[in-house]
């Protein structure tokens, strides 16, 4: 990996806005594009997703700051709900988004298909991990693909340097002890389903598999102590290991790398938990465009409470 | 496929190969998925790889070769090293979890029969029809998805669906092994440590570590569904016996032999013999996967006794628990 930065386009901050609030605190801290969940449509959940109003709210806020806004998409639908859905990427266009995030390798086929010219992000879910990866999901038609904030420099090095697709790291995450994409451990434990309202009955959410959008009993796993059995002896109690990963003393590396977007997680942030995240980093980054050095950052930016559940 | 079915099982080195009677199966699928320290992973061994592919096919099998679930770049120059061996060798089919992988796959053996793993994330049509355009011929839904979806994909892509009908279904793969933690108190190094009998356990909530992998606690159980599975043109089935002994290797593959050349003729009885067998070999108990669009931990079926014990859940008001703020 060559030790300078030889890219001139400085790079993107892609903070999260759970709420027309929180959209508004991430533009004044300073990010350069907002992520938002569709109501019904983002993986993980209904918390922190925005109805169709908020979203207007926030893509106004966005449009006011000369800065862009992305719509998470990231469940995968059944095939009836495929439908509807690609029609209603179409009104989001309308609307004027700057692009989508999807998880599902049909669904992004199909957008890249039928809106050649909309952008389209892999998301974080489609468990990206390597630069063959990073090749697959832009031969289906992604702009960009999202990395982990776990993979090392290098690795990142190689990823961006797979021409026509940008890189986006989720810098800021939750790093679970299963890899994201590759979990479907609370199902197996409880699995039903509830109506998505905005189908009208022809869809639901699947309480408990995070890929269909319904996180349910997901947190559970993570979150409750487990007995670890050893040849039939119980030996200890433990959590299934996680933590918070904010590398933003780092930094310098990762942009070093040819990363184009330093993507934070946490829908569920509120204005005041999310402005100073994303203040930070702001800060950081400038540091790095102007060519002085990285102020030192403490780590973890947010409190231990910042977990599995409460991302 | 000149036979009315194939039934297949997983083996993850030479070892394991050795010690096992294949007799019951007609393909097996050499390598471990999840890590690239497991045991002597014929992944990581092409002269073990080249001998293993040699036996499987001096029996008359078909062999197929895995892939890991979640590589990194660092993983990808032994892949492709063992993906020219099994080409070289003659393995007749590699399994890929990876799209990345596939895409090397595709690019680097444009004629290799690709089947497609269960940590690819195959859920729809869509995504079936776009992995058929890289050289899949062969897919494994994820586990998640119930028979009835699993049949429309089939229907619409027109590729056969391979289904676990028997053993520890995967749940999720890691990129760390929290074992590593426990060298010093146990007294043993990896890669031995994941080769001990070990449960992640609350109340009777169950699942199988194995390492950097985690599986259903209870064994997938299909053998009363077998004749509705085969009426319904299901004809590629795996026993999952990656983390289980040659003896379970074995039983339960006779079991499911008996079984589908039963159904394949018409015939639906059961043996109580086989049930004793299985339930002999399952630890924690039986459950039918996602197949009926339960949670995967649930039997459904005329055998409720086959579960060794009452479905009980951990946290008795866990209903639709979500904690507050929770989201992603």
């Amino acid at each position: 990996m060559p030790g300078f930065f030889t890219r001139e386009i400085r790079p993107t901050l892609l903070a999260p806005a759970g709420s027309p609030s929180a959209a508004m605190a991430a533009l004044q801290a300073g990010a350069d594009a907002i992520y938002v969940g569709l109501k019904g449509w983002s993986r993980g959940g209904a918390k922190g997703e925005l109805t169709s109003a908020e979203l207007l709210d926030a893509l106004a806020a966005a449009r006011a700051n000369g800065r862009a806004l992305q719509v998470a998409l990231n469940t995968i639908p059944r095939q009836s709900e495929r439908r509807y859905l690609v029609r209603r990427v179409a009104e989001l266009i309308d609307l004027g988004i700057d692009g989508v995030i999807v998880n599902d390798a049909g669904l992004m086929a199909e957008l890249h298909t039928r809106y050649p010219d909309l952008r389209i992000t892999a998301s974080i879910g489609c468990a990206a991990m390597n630069e063959a990866d990073v090749a697959f999901y832009r031969d289906l038609g992604a702009d960009a693909v999202v990395l982990p904030g776990t993979l090392s420099s290098d690795e990142l090095y190689a990823a961006a340097q797979v021409p026509d697709v940008r890189i986006e790291v989720m810098i800021h995450m939750v790093e679970e002890f299963i890899v994201l994409g590759k979990c479907w451990m609370p199902s197996y434990y409880r699995l039903n389903p509830t109506p998505l309202t905005e189908l009208q009955g022809e869809g639901s959410r699947l309480v408990g598999s995070m890929k269909r959008g319904g996180a349910g009993v997901c947190f559970k796993v993570c979150e409750q102590p487990w007995v670890l059995s050893l040849n039939g002896r119980s030996v200890a109690q433990r959590l299934l290991p996680s933590r918070q990963i904010s590398p933003i003393n780092e930094l310098s590396d990762i942009l070093d790398a040819g990363v184009d977007v330093v993507k934070l997680q946490g829908r569920s942030l509120s204005p005041d938990l999310l402005a100073p995240l994303v203040g930070r980093y702001r800060a950081a980054i400038d540091a790095w465009a102007g060519g002085g050095a990285l102020p030192a950052f403490q780590e973890p930016p947010l409190g231990s409470s910042w977990t599995v559940a409460r991302r | 496929m000149d036979r009315p079915f194939e039934l297949n099982t997983t083996i993850s080195n030479l070892r394991d190969l050795k010690a096992s009677d294949l007799s019951p199966y007609d393909a097996v699928y050499l390598g471990n998925i999840t890590c690239r320290l497991y045991e002597a992973n014929l992944l990581e061994h092409p002269d073990d790889l080249r001998e293993a592919i040699a036996t499987v096919k001096d029996q008359g099998l078909s062999v197929y070769v895995t892939s890991y679930a979640a590589p990194r770049n660092d993983f990808l120059p032994k892949l492709r090293k063992a993906i020219a061996v099994a080409v070289e060798a003659g393995a007749d089919a590699v399994e890929v979890h990876n799209l990345g992988v596939l895409k090397i796959v595709h690019e680097t053996h444009p004629g290799l029969p690709v089947h497609i793993g269960g940590f690819a994330n195959v859920y729809t049509d869509a995504g079936a029809e776009v992995l058929k355009g890289f050289g899949a011929v062969r897919i494994t839904p994820n586990y998640e998805l119930s028979l009835e979806e699993i049949g429309q994909i089939q229907r619409q892509v027109g590729l056969p669906m391979e289904l676990l009908v028997h053993g520890k279904m995967p749940l999720g793969i890691s990129d760390h092994c929290f074992l590593l933690e426990y060298e010093e108190a146990w007294g043993m190094k990896c890669p031995d440590l994941c080769q001990q009998d070990l449960f992640l356990k609350q109340g009777d909530w169950a699942m199988k570590s194995v390492g950097k992998g985690v599986l259903s606690g209870r064994d997938v159980c299909m053998l009363e569904h077998l004749p509705h599975l085969v009426a319904d043109g299901y004809t590629r089935f795996r026993i999952e016996t990656v983390s289980e002994s040659p003896a379970y290797r074995l039983d339960v593959g006779r079991v499911y032999r008996e079984a589908l050349e039963r159904a394949c003729g018409g015939t639906v009885d059961m043996e109580e013999r086989w049930w004793d067998t299985l339930r002999r070999h399952a630890r924690i108990g039986l459950c039918n996967g996602f197949y009926f669009g339960k949670s995967g931990m649930e039997y459904l079926g005329v055998r409720p006794d086959a579960v060794a014990s009452a479905l009980r859940r951990p946290v008795a008001d866990a209903t639709d628990y979500q904690p507050e703020g929770a989201m992603r």
